[in-house]
């Protein structure tokens, strides 16, 4: 329809630039049309005045309107206007022709499986089209890019793609080419998990258009998928951990679906979910105890529904390093109360966890316990970098903040902040406020902004509630079930006492509240600071939770080891070994870094780095990492991994044939899973990819123009054209219109 | 009609006032029970110090406990021992201490949670009901502690045990060693002797009945803490009521104090 108006299609008025082929000067054109403009006025006037019947002002000044821009039409298309354009020279360049290989492409989604639409939208007419035009190069892009002699050399089912660097490599090597521009026919799914913006930017730098032809259905058909499992790959042994899976399906809204939480095989815990609206992501938390130390996979899986397309993309394994070695925390208290020895109690039988404590019993005496030897704590409060670093976290309890030296006071904010260790502050008489904690360095490390006043701990009864903050928080979760959790909450028995902690800073997160003397104040309250964590418990009155509940209730207890796991648990020693991914997919290489501290946590710069693989039982040769020259104490590399699995990674730092410390990664390397996952046409990449690169997106059916589209390009051999106007059937159309609106006007106002 | 909404209106207001109220008072039921003062055997209308309606950390709790025969053998001593006690405890260690003590029985619904260091006097007297014998042992497992003192001799041992193994039919009672923390949380005493009672300043003898030498004994947890401290043939309640005396020694006082905030430290450490 467009072109039947316009006589050329959408494309040529995109690519080419409007020009006008007379030899007047544009000025004459725009003195003719004010001339014309003027004289048709004049006429107007003239004859309204010699008519004698009255004509309204407005009637006149239309009918001017329409004359005018009937003259201004006419003298536009005296100056012959045109489009300007480049094309493609015939048969003088390349168009290469990329068909999508893998294995999403056997899906049938829409029929028949995708890859035979791509070959009969080929074979239909497409391929010859081109080829008449154009000199046509077949590829065939994967994991890799390969040259293809005819359609007949595609190789399907390959277990990868990745459509960025498959492309890059086409460009790079047609440098010197003359590429017009590239055809992709694929699904979208790219197992490197989409093309980023250096990818894109890199590939407009070569100035070829990429047009993309999409296959298969934009939406998943009938089908569950756990679409992303979210889990640390890090955990202290024996703690409750959770895992976040991200489910999206089709076709099963509604209905109920099994999912398990496995290490190395054994069921560690299972729920039922109920499947949301169609084609949503819904995420489903699930708890599980981590177990003993060593490295484990963990896979979460949802148990395959009757009539599922596929049931590959049900379960996702994570590899995960269960840290054996007990978290160290110093417990300062400043006199003796029920709240330190309940505290104590809760956390002693979770052997991830060892409190390390000086109590102030009396004006001089100090009582220590969970020293690991005679000297530790023996002259209070540490004054070293090296005798406080050896924690991973402080308490303090009803403690005057002016019982610290300034010494002391700086080590606790560089024990936060460079050592990233975690501190919490407990309520008290001698806490917060009304132990003086305005002075330096705490306002900075403190969660809230406390109240400028004194007395704000109080004996009285306080009630606590989940935030909302608070009910998604793992510190929080006394009972598996969210929804119970929140029920749970609400039954804990009263606290003894409560203190008024201020404002919640911004960027805190406050989970938990309380009821007290008829106001509503923070009960608990977390934030980040530098490396490490800092978090308020405004009260000391959590022991009634043990007091007033059965024996068998483990509320107290679950809530104060998974507040201190949380506390300590981030902490990291003197090297922290990381990899960007947890899975490297359908690659032989990872990429390792290492984050490497002297022993006062000082970036060590001038450490030996190496990486000890191992996978299964056998160790792989060690691998050294260098140094990173922007960031100092960073240190990177990459290691080889020959086979699909899990892989733990021991990174190793020494200085001075001394060891500073060691920290282990944990990976899994997959090859041919990723085309299960993601499995509809990934439009959103391939539109993306197109409109990025001056091409165009195109559906199966709806590629008649894309040849000659792709001629009006100047990415190869191209030509200049200017291609006229003025014989435009809307021109004509236009000044009928004009013309008879004029004539109509004039017979119903009556002065034809 | 009208009487039948007027009826319904009614028990709706009835209703909510019942559930109201049972709400209160199951929360009133929950929350510690205000001061109280009982008559005593030796003190009646002792005064009240100034401040003791000052919310503290610590209390010193006294168990209310049936006797085998005659008077309310729980109030030996009260309220002055325990004021004795509660003043010390201020002035050697740093614990917020109340300046008045608190009688607490175990029949009173779940008050006894609120007070986790609990004393009882004469438990050589004692007879508690099978109901009081499981709410010890629940308050104790929970976290509580349990100090008992001043009973002597093989008759009233037997009448304590009598109660005590009800409590912990499956729990050995042991002799304490010295080198248990609780002798050594606050100050170290290795080297104890018997504390008498007040018959001292008349008999001049340290013992009562046949109990010629101290135990110092307790129960332990499964986890190798003391849950209740038993201080056989001594009398270190009146060690305290005394301390004021200046007829009755100080050493024995000074050691009845060390004891006391040893074993309140301790229990609120372990």
């Amino acid at each position: 329809m467009f072109e039947f108006f316009f006589k050329y299609p959408l494309p040529v008025f995109r690519k080419g630039s409007l020009v006008f082929l007379a030899s007047w000067p544009l000025w004459s054109l725009a003195l003719a049309i004010a001339a014309a403009a003027g004289a048709l006025a004049w006429l107007n006037w003239r004859r309204r005045a010699a008519a004698g019947s009255p004509v309204r002002a407005g009637q006149a000044l239309t009918i001017w309107l329409l004359q005018s821009s009937l003259a201004v039409l006419l003298l536009l298309l005296l100056w012959q206007p045109a489009l300007s354009l480049s094309t493609l020279a015939p048969q003088q360049n390349i168009v290469a022709v990329v068909l999508d290989g893998s294995r999403s492409m056997d899906l049938a989604d829409d029929g028949s499986p995708r890859r035979e639409r791509m070959l009969s939208l080929l074979r239909g007419g497409l391929l010859a089209s081109l080829e008449r035009r154009f000199q046509v190069r077949l590829f065939q892009l994967d994991g890799g890019l390969t040259r293809l002699a005819s359609l007949d050399d595609l190789k399907p089912g390959a277990p990868a793609t990745r459509i960025g660097a498959g492309l890059q490599r086409l460009l790079d090597e047609s440098a010197t080419l003359p590429l017009g521009a590239v055809i992709l026919l694929s699904d979208g799914a790219d197992n490197t998990g989409g093309i980023g913006l250096p990818a894109i930017t890199a590939l407009r730098q070569h100035r070829v258009p990429i047009h993309t032809i999409g296959f298969g259905s934009t939406a998943i058909v009938h089908d569950v998928e756990l679409s992303g499992l979210d889990l640390p790959p890090r955990m202290l042994a024996g703690s409750r951990v959770e895992a976040v899976a991200a489910i999206r399906q089709s076709g099963f809204s509604g209905q109920s679906a099994r999912l398990t939480v496995r290490k190395d095989g054994a069921v560690l815990a299972q729920s039922n979910v109920v499947l949301g609206p169609e084609g949503k992501t819904q995420t489903e938390r699930i708890l599980f105890n981590a177990g003993p130390a060593g490295v484990s996979n963990i896979d979460v899986s949802l148990a395959p529904l009757p009539g599922e397309s596929n049931s590959a993309n049900n379960r996702l394994t994570r590899a995960v390093f269960i840290d054996g070695s007990p978290r160290r925390i110093l417990y300062v208290e400043g006199e003796p109360r029920w709240e330190f020895k309940f505290l104590r109690r809760a956390v002693e039988d979770d052997k991830s966890l060892q409190i390390v404590s000086m109590l102030r019993t009396t004006q001089n005496k100090i009582y220590r316990q969970g020293v690991s030897n005679p000297k530790e704590l023996e002259d209070g409060f540490p004054s070293k970098v090296e005798d406080l670093f050896d924690y991973q976290a402080i308490i303090l309890g009803s403690v005057e903040a002016g019982y610290f030296t300034t010494t002391q006071r700086d080590l606790i904010r560089e024990f936060v902040d460079r050592r990233g260790g975690g501190l919490l502050f407990l309520g008290g008489r001698f806490a917060l406020a009304d132990g003086g904690y305005q002075a330096e360095p705490f306002p900075e490390l403190l969660p809230v902004e406390l109240p400028r006043r004194t007395g704000t701990f109080v004996r009285e009864p306080a009630y606590a509630a989940l935030t909302p903050a608070g009910r998604e928080s793992l510190i929080c979760r006394i009972e598996d079930d969210p929804r119970a959790n929140v029920e749970r909450w609400k039954k804990l028995p009263y606290l003894a006492n409560y203190q008024d902690a201020g404002t919640p800073k911004p960027g805190a997160l406050l989970l938990a509240s309380m009821t007290a003397g008829g106001a509503k104040l923070p009960l608990l309250v977390t934030e980040n600071y530098g490396r490490g964590r800092t978090a308020v418990f405004a009260t000391a009155g959590s022991w009634r939770w043990q007091m007033l509940q059965p024996l068998a209730d483990m509320s107290h207890e679950t809530f104060w080891r998974q507040l201190l796991r949380w506390l300590s648990g981030l902490t990291p020693s003197h090297v922290a070994a990381s990899t960007p991914e947890p899975i490297v997919q359908d690659a032989a290489t990872v990429e390792l870094r290492a984050d490497v501290r002297d022993a006062t946590y000082l970036p060590a710069a001038d450490a030996q780095v190496e990486a000890r693989l191992s996978q299964g039982g056998s160790t792989l040769p060690p691998v050294p990492l260098r140094p990173d020259p922007r960031q100092p104490g960073v240190y990177t590399g990459s290691a080889s991994v020959p086979q699909p699995g899990s892989y733990a990674a021991e990174i190793v730092a020494t200085r001075s044939n001394t060891e500073l410390g060691r920290s282990v990664a944990t990976f899994r390397r997959e090859d041919g899973t990723a085309e299960n996952f993601h499995q509809e046409q990934n439009r959103d990449l391939l539109d993306q990819l197109a409109s990025q690169t001056g091409g165009r997106y195109f559906r199966p059916n709806d590629t008649g123009q894309l040849p000659s589209e792709i001629s009006l390009s100047s990415a190869g051999i191209s030509q200049h054209e200017t291609r006229d106007l003025w014989n435009m059937p809307a021109f004509l159309l236009l000044a009928l219109l004009l013309r008879s609106t004029e004539w109509l006007l004039r017979r119903r106002w009556g002065f034809v | 009609m009208a009487k039948l909404v007027s009826d319904t209106m009614h028990l709706r207001r009835v209703l909510f006032a019942a559930v109201a109220s049972s709400a209160l008072l199951a929360s009133l039921y929950a929350y510690q029970k205000p001061f109280r003062v009982y008559p005593g055997v030796e003190y009646t209308n002792f005064p009240l110090p100034p401040d003791y309606q000052e919310r503290t950390e610590w209390v010193f709790a006294r168990l209310i406990y049936p006797a085998v025969v005659g008077y309310p053998r729980w109030t030996m001593d009260y309220p002055r021992s325990d004021r004795h006690l509660s003043q010390a405890l201020r002035r050697l260690t740093r614990i917020s201490v109340r300046s008045v003590e608190q009688p607490v029985s175990l029949d009173d619904g779940d008050d006894v949670y609120n007070w986790p260091w609990l004393y009882g006097v004469e438990v050589g007297y004692w007879n508690l009901t099978d109901d009081q014998c499981r709410k010890m042992r629940d308050f104790l497992l929970r976290g509580g502690f349990f100090m008992c003192d001043d009973f002597h001799g093989t008759r009233e041992w037997e009448i304590f045990t009598n109660s005590m193994r009800r409590v912990f039919p499956d729990r050995p009672i042991v002799e304490i060693p010295n080198d248990d923390p609780i002798f050594h949380v606050i100050y170290d005493l290795d080297s104890r002797y018997q504390v008498p009672g007040a018959q001292f300043l008349e008999t001049g003898r340290t013992y009562e009945h046949d109990g010629f030498e101290p135990r110092w004994r307790g129960i332990y947890d499964d986890k190798g803490r003391i849950m209740v401290a038993i201080c056989h043939n001594m009398d270190l309640g009146d060690s305290w009521e005394h301390a004021d005396n200046p007829k009755y020694p100080e050493k024995y006082s000074a050691l009845g104090f060390r004891i006391a905030a040893n074993y309140v430290v301790y229990a609120m450490t372990h």
